[in-house]
């Protein structure tokens, strides 16, 4: 829970003094990193230094993973333990890690992580910032093996690509319909009218219209600044595509924020790009210097009346800082809770008060694309009510995984068969995982279903970033149960109480059913629960836990064993 | 709009929420997380509903138009019990064993029909934390609900906790971690007073017996006027609680209303009278003591004239209870030798704010602050001295109102202020008319309420022609930009309020200190107008206020009726049956003079600790030592007690029934929630019985029958009765009859002066009585810390000594270190009057060349260094301007 007034308090003291709430995450990874540990100390120093209350900042240090982690000085490592990676190994890489890292002479910290972004080349650790990558993962930390990091395999299978066309080198030079735009009169409207005519949807999971959200931004009232954030927090696990953009493609993901701050009459950009993607942290910081030295952006672009600037700002561990009100609480240095909504960021709600766009990574990058060719040319792809294109990633249980560009409305066997090739090394899929660890799952049987929002929803599948991590025989469900509460147990903020709770409760069902000490009514518990949360829990995450829990249930079946 | 719940249509306004619909139609759905003073969170989950189909929260679900609500869905129910379980299911066992009227968990249990069996598994870790000695807290029983976290945050704005950790683990902690003690709670009791489930309790309430009656009454410290429930078991006070219906504090209080009602049970508590015989003071019965005084006095009078008699009435006493002393004075004894504390605080509010609107009181409701978007905040520092007022300025100031502070020290509130004016002690008058001349030149006058509405502008222009800012700036040191910039905030908000205190009247030109503030609120029409924000003094005491109000003044019959109205003196005449003297009587530091030349022989302090709290503090021991007679009615054995020759037991707040006027003229009940110890009487019983030794009958047996009188004397107070206070709740004087209802803002249609317009008051700077030279360098002013009261005499006798066990001086780093005095240790502080020792508190609170203590602590009597120095209309003593020197204790010696 974050207290509207403790928010509004920062905002007025941001907007007096700009006591540089915005700081709180970035000083107290310092602090840590110069510690090993954020002590009350640092806590007083950091909160007498910005001006803010103690208890503002302590609650921050201790809700966010890479803030908490460790308490030790010296080699952080990472180590991700994502859907992807747990698929890869049952998760036995992680254990593999540790023991590693017990006997060396800078045993430093190992910790559990939700997903690097490397499903396609799976397990995957951080150490310190540096990938290591592959099932090898405990030689290369140990330094026994030749460090393994590939570069993300991508591929359209359309043939006129959006947002991978600049990747893949068809379309416009990065900038150049940002440059048009922005010098010409009504240039702002254009983009508004093509976006809206595109029909496009966020693609951070929530699916809202993204020129709707332009428009009550434009609409919001008060001559203050505006702001665009960039919703670089890739959480869900198996996803890896806005990781891909961001460090491939910055530019493309700057010159999609500009459309779009021109477009809601924004002054100022962040990308919030979480810390689990060091590189494309870098990667953005020096595209957008890169940006600023060529007048993309600054004051008075390409000698426009328009001022515009973007910054990039880190995240410090926590899958839902990834929703849209998490993430502006982490932004001004708070914790990383949901908000009841309304009010809406694009209204009142948004970053210190001001009218605020929060867009995804992958809806952006599809921006030049439309404003080059037309919101009706996209809106002519995909299926009736999901249109255009859609990037889905596939987890290196495929013999072909990568990133895929493909036409909302292609059944999923052509994505997992035509494009991924099937499972590698002959094995057989059990599940796959669909959008998430809020997502669903499907069975084999079930591919069919075609790649679109509503078909997936009559299967009591979301979408979410488009992650497919396909399962194969060798995890069991009893694994994969607890997998699922295991992740809804560490990640979840705290604030409700169903899922607060119910996740706890769920992970020691779920602990008894893996160490076959089931109890008597644990079954009725388990439905209990799930409906419970599900109908209780304050935001999308507690309430979206049940249904893929459900769906696995459904698959595995008998294989988990719930006594009833 | 209309929505139906459970098949009844009701009507519910626009954005009301479900479970506000809920109960419009005399529903009921449980809660934990929800509380009426509070944001709603939807954290705890428990108040499902079923609306349109679907489960929701009801707290945080706007109602919309045709809604149709269950409260008894199966599915919905069935969530909001098992989630109650799940909540259960993390705390330890003794949470459900707490009786259900300590705990808001345990009735929804009773409600929702749970126990604990049905999730069991890992329990939240617990942790005690006792190092608070009112803020108790057990992390055993935190369901992360965050009512404490919101309470801090919205209603106290200290913003003292938060939640810590994430998902399972998430409990509510103190500043950075550590201990409660340690954290920068100020003890407002809020979130004790919120937790639902005795996570947060207090030592009243962690004693399981149960309490036996709850009393609703009005705060004794302050004049903010909290309504207080007072919680009583085995006849003593368990516990204090803020009353949640109260117009006045809204469900809040502050750490010495709350929980500082410990000295009520103090074991050196004066229980019965004392009598002064061969040197010391002996215990007496009532009858000695009455005849012993009744003796003296008649001896006294028959000797030396009845203006020889002088009595200070009590601000704490209550309003019957000053009428009654007044009444004693003028109708039996014969004098008006009467003042009481205001004259040492707010007599130049008095004295300005009649001259400026003929009133002699704040001229706009406490409620108004919801709608100020602008406040000038003047040598007040509410957060400590009025913290209920201080909390909810600041949580306006956080809504986005701008806050404009004058104030030398850098208070709290300097922190969240848009401009902070630091003036050299002194000079208010030339920053004032220098925000005047802004506001006349940049054209925020208004100028057909000034043409319609006031007088004198011609005056004040010519006044102003020498207050320029740049000169202002010179005088005051004040920047003129600084100046500038309030007087534009001030002069375009819309709704401005000008709040005010001691650091205004406390001078030698107080009185032109608040006129020259009220000018401000004249030219901009912000005053006696439906939109202003008015003129409000913010009173140092309880009844300060209802003292004045009730006549305990010199040369003010009650009601502010003056002793040259013959209309008003024929009334009282009439009603009293006696002749009333017309020439004003005794100010309180006249009275001591009169005492040092022989002209004063008797003197009855009520209530105050004159040796402590009055200015020149030997000058005020002589001056008793001179008296024939003194005689001290108090709790204690104060300073002044131990030198008077008989001594009253009294009653404290706490143990009497009456009435308070508090800081916006309010007038509100109190009520007896205890006895007083041993012998000890209310105020009302001692002054009739001292009538009665007299021989005089006073006619008021009781203090609702004063009170009765009181509306038949003053008109003002003519529709005020204990009946109708009991019945309606606070009434804002004048109330002039049993219809009217009351009157929260001051001079809408006309100001109360002779021409019926405002006074604009054209007066100059002028220095002030001290200032600081070569000899005596600093300037130091005194004031008031939050955990401590006027003389300390109740507070120092609870656990808020614990919170703050000794005065500290505050002195500028750069001057601690050219004097190379460091907070380890004791400074001297000299004045021309005297010298303490003292510690040292180094920081940049206090500008260079200035310091600051408060007045709280006998080891540090701030008074024996402040002088005679008064304002020149009124004689209230310049507390906020004594040249001193600094230096390491034994310096002198």
């Amino acid at each position: 829970m974050v207290s509207s007034t403790r928010r509004q308090a920062a905002i007025e003291l941001e907007r007096r003094y700009h006591r540089g709430a915005t700081e709180v995450l970035d000083r107290l990874r310092r602090a840590k990193a110069e510690r090993g540990r954020i002590a009350p100390e640092d806590v007083d120093r950091l909160a007498a230094e910005l001006g803010l209350p103690r208890a503002h900042v302590n609650g921050a240090a201790s809700f966010y993973s890479d803030l908490g982690f460790g308490r030790r000085r010296g080699r952080a490592v990472r180590v991700c333990d994502g859907a992807a990676c747990f698929a890869a190994t049952r998760g036995t890489h992680l254990q593999a890690v540790r023991d590693a890292a017990e006997g060396g002479e800078d045993a430093g910290s190992v910790e559990r992580v939700y997903c690097l972004g490397y499903c396609y080349a799976s397990p995957a650790a951080l150490d310190g910032e540096t990938p290591h990558v592959g099932i090898d993962l405990a030689e290369q930390l140990a330094g026994r093996a030749p460090r393994g990091d590939p570069p993300i395999p991508f591929a359209a299978a359309v043939e006129d690509p959006v947002a991978l066309s600049r990747l893949l080198g068809a379309g416009p030079a990065p900038w150049s319909v940002w440059e048009q735009v922005v010098s010409e009169l009504g240039g702002a409207e254009r983009v508004l009218r093509e976006v809206t005519r595109s029909g496009l949807r966020g693609r951070g999971g929530a699916g809202f219209p993204a020129a709707r959200k332009w428009e009550l931004a434009r609409a919001a009232p008060g001559v203050g600044p505006r702001y665009v954030v960039v919703n670089g927090d890739e959480g869900d696990p198996g996803s890896y595509a806005d990781r891909l953009l961001m460090e491939r493609d910055p530019h493309g993901v700057l010159e999609g924020t500009a459309l779009a701050a021109l477009a809601c009459g924004a002054d100022r950009g962040y990308v919030y790009v979480r810390s689990e993607y060091p590189a494309a942290r870098d990667a953005l910081r020096a595209a957008v210097l890169e940006a600023r030295a060529a007048g993309h952006l600054g004051p008075n672009v390409h000698g426009s009346r328009f001022d515009f600037d973007v910054e990039v700002f880190e995240g410090a561990g926590s899958y839902v800082a990834g929703e849209e009100t998490a993430l502006l609480h982490s932004m001004e240095g708070l914790r990383g809770g949901a908000a009841p909504r309304p009010p809406f960021p694009a209204g009142r709600g948004g970053l210190y008060g001001a009218p605020t766009v929060v867009n995804n990574v992958e809806t952006l990058s599809a921006l030049q694309w439309i404003v080059d060719r037309g919101g009706d040319a996209y809106a002519a792809r995909g299926t009736e009510r999901s249109h255009g294109t859609k990037l889905v990633c596939l987890n290196e249980a495929f013999a072909r995984p990568g990133v895929y560009e493909v036409d909302f409305g292609i059944p999923l066997e052509q994505v997992c068969v035509g494009l991924g090739g099937g499972l590698r090394d002959g094995r057989k899929l059990r599940a796959l995982q669909v959008g998430g660890p809020l997502g669903g799952f499907l069975a084999p049987e079930e591919l069919d279903t075609p790649l679109s929002i509503e078909a997936l929803a009559e299967r009591r599948v979301s979408l979410g970033h488009g992650s497919l991590v396909a399962f194969d025989e060798r995890v069991s469900g009893r694994e994969l149960l607890l997998h699922l509460w295991r992740f809804a147990d560490d990640e979840n903020c705290g604030t409700c109480s169903p899922c607060r709770v119910g996740s706890r409760r769920g992970l020691e069902i779920a602990e008894r059913i893996a160490a076959d000490q089931a109890e008597t009514g644990d079954a009725q518990r388990l439905d209990e629960l799930l409906e419970t949360m599900e109908q209780a829990s304050l935001c999308g995450f507690g309430q979206g836990v049940p249904a893929p829990v459900r769906g696995m249930l459904r698959i595995y079946g008998d294989d988990v064993g719930l006594r009833q | 709009m209309k929505v139906e719940v459970d098949g009844h249509t009701v009507t519910v306004p626009e954005g009301a929420t479900l479970l506000e619909a809920v109960r419009a139609a005399g529903g009921a759905v449980p809660t934990l997380c929800n509380d009426d003073r509070l944001s709603p969170s939807g954290a705890c989950r428990i108040c499902l509903v079923c609306a349109e189909g679907r489960t929701v929260a009801a707290c945080v679900t706007p109602a919309a138009e045709g809604d149709r609500i269950r409260t008894d869905d199966p599915r919905s129910l069935a969530a909001a019990r098992r989630t109650l379980e799940l909540i259960v299911s993390e705390l330890s066992e003794h949470a459900l064993e707490l009786p259900p009227e300590r705990s808001e968990l345990v009735r929804a249990c009773e409600t929702l029909g749970v126990t604990r069996d049905n999730f069991r598994g890992e329990q939240i870790p617990g942790r005690r934390d006792d190092s608070h000695p009112y803020v108790k807290l057990d992390t055993d029983l935190c369901i992360a609900c965050g009512r404490c976290v919101r309470m801090c945050d919205e209603v106290q704005g200290t913003f003292a906790l938060e939640l810590v950790g994430r998902g399972f683990a998430t409990v509510v902690a103190p500043g950075s971690g550590g201990s409660w003690l340690e954290s920068d709670c100020v003890a407002c009791g809020g979130c004790v007073d919120s937790c639902p489930t005795g996570a947060l309790s207090e030592p009243g309430f962690l004693d399981l017996r149960p309490i036996e009656r709850v009393i609703v009454t009005t705060c004794g410290y302050c004049g903010v006027g909290c309504a207080l429930d007072v919680h009583v078991r085995e006849g003593e006070v368990a516990a204090v609680t803020p009353n949640h219906s109260s117009p006045t504090n809204r469900g809040h209080a502050c750490v010495k209303g709350r929980f500082a009602h410990g000295f009520v049970h103090s074991p050196d508590r004066l229980t019965t009278p004392l009598i002064r015989r061969g040197g010391d003071l002996e215990p007496a019965s009532w009858d000695e003591a009455l005849a012993f005084v009744a003796g003296r006095l008649l001896r006294i009078r028959e000797r030396h004239g009845p203006d020889s008699i002088a009595t200070i009435s009590s601000a704490r006493a209550t309003n019957e209870e000053n009428y009654l002393v007044q009444k004693l004075m003028r109708a039996v004894i014969g004098t008006n030798n009467v003042d009481n504390c205001s004259r040492l605080c707010h007599s130049p509010s008095a004295a300005g704010l009649t001259a400026s609107f003929g009133v002699s009181g704040g001229t706009n409701p406490f409620d108004d602050f919801d709608r100020v978007n602008c406040f000038l905040l003047a040598g007040a520092n509410p957060t400590e001295a009025h913290p209920v007022v201080g909390a909810r300025m600041k949580q306006r100031v956080i809504q986005g109102a701008s806050l404009v502070v004058v104030d030398p020290r850098r208070i709290e509130l300097a922190g969240y202020a848009d401009v902070h004016l630091r003036p050299r002690p002194g000079s208010n008058v030339a920053v004032f008319n220098g925000l005047a001349r802004v506001l006349l030149e940049e054209g925020f006058a208004d100028e057909t309420f000034l043409a319609e509405r006031a007088e004198e502008l011609d005056a004040l222009r010519d006044v102003l022609r020498d207050h320029s800012p740049e000169r202002v700036e010179e005088i005051s040191g004040v920047p003129a930009s600084e100046l500038r910039r309030a007087a534009r905030l001030y002069g375009s908000a819309g709704c401005a309020s000008i709040v005010y205190g001691l650091g205004i009247t406390e001078h030698s030109h107080g009185t032109d200190g608040v006129r020259t503030l009220a000018n401000l609120a004249v030219l901009t029409g912000q005053v006696g107008t439906d939109g202003g924000g008015g003129v409000n003094p913010l009173r140092g005491q309880n009844n300060v206020q209802g003292a004045s109000d009730m006549g305990a003044l010199p040369d003010y019959l009650p009601g502010y009726q003056r002793l040259t109205d013959d209309e008003a003196v024929a009334r009282v005449e009439r009603e009293w049956g006696v002749r009333l003297d017309r020439r004003p009587g005794l100010r309180i530091l006249d009275m001591f003079a009169a005492a040092l030349d022989g002209r004063l022989k008797a003197l009855w302090v009520i209530g105050e600790d004159i040796a402590q709290t009055d200015p020149n503090t030997h000058r005020v021991e002589a001056a008793i030592d001179a008296c024939e007679l003194v005689i001290s009615q108090d709790l204690f054995l104060s300073r002044t007690a131990r030198r008077a020759d008989v001594v009253f037991p009294a009653a404290s707040f706490l143990e009497k029934d009456g009435t308070f006027v508090n800081f916006d003229r309010r007038v509100q009940r109190v009520r007896r929630a205890v006895s007083p110890p041993g012998d000890a009487l209310p105020d009302f019983e001692i002054v009739n019985l001292m009538a009665g030794a007299l021989g005089a009958d006073l006619g008021c047996p009781t203090p609702d029958a004063a009170m009765d009188e009181i509306a038949r004397v003053a008109p003002d107070f003519g529709g005020i009765s204990h009946a109708r206070l009991d019945r309606v709740g606070p009434i804002h004087w004048p109330c002039r009859s049993a219809d009217d209802p009351g009157t929260p803002t001051l001079h809408l249609e006309r100001f109360a002066t002779a021409s019926g317009k405002a006074q604009l008051a054209a007066r100059g700077y002028l220095p002030p009585g001290e200032d600081s030279d070569a000899e005596y360098p600093f300037v130091l002013m005194t004031g008031r810390r939050l955990e401590h009261y006027n003389a300390g005499t109740m507070t120092r006798r609870t656990s808020n000594l614990d919170l703050l066990p000794q005065e500290r001086l505050e002195v500028n780093p750069a001057d601690a270190a050219r004097l190379g005095l460091s907070a380890a240790e004791r400074a001297e502080v000299t004045s021309r009057r005297g010298r303490i020792e003292v510690r040292l508190e180094v920081t940049e609170r206090v500008a260079p060349g200035q310091l600051f203590m408060a007045f709280h602590f006998p080891e540090a009597l701030a008074n024996v260094l402040t002088s005679d120095a008064c304002d020149d209309v009124t004689s209230c003593p310049e507390y906020k301007v004594t040249a001193v020197r600094l230096g390491p204790a034994g310096a002198t010696s």
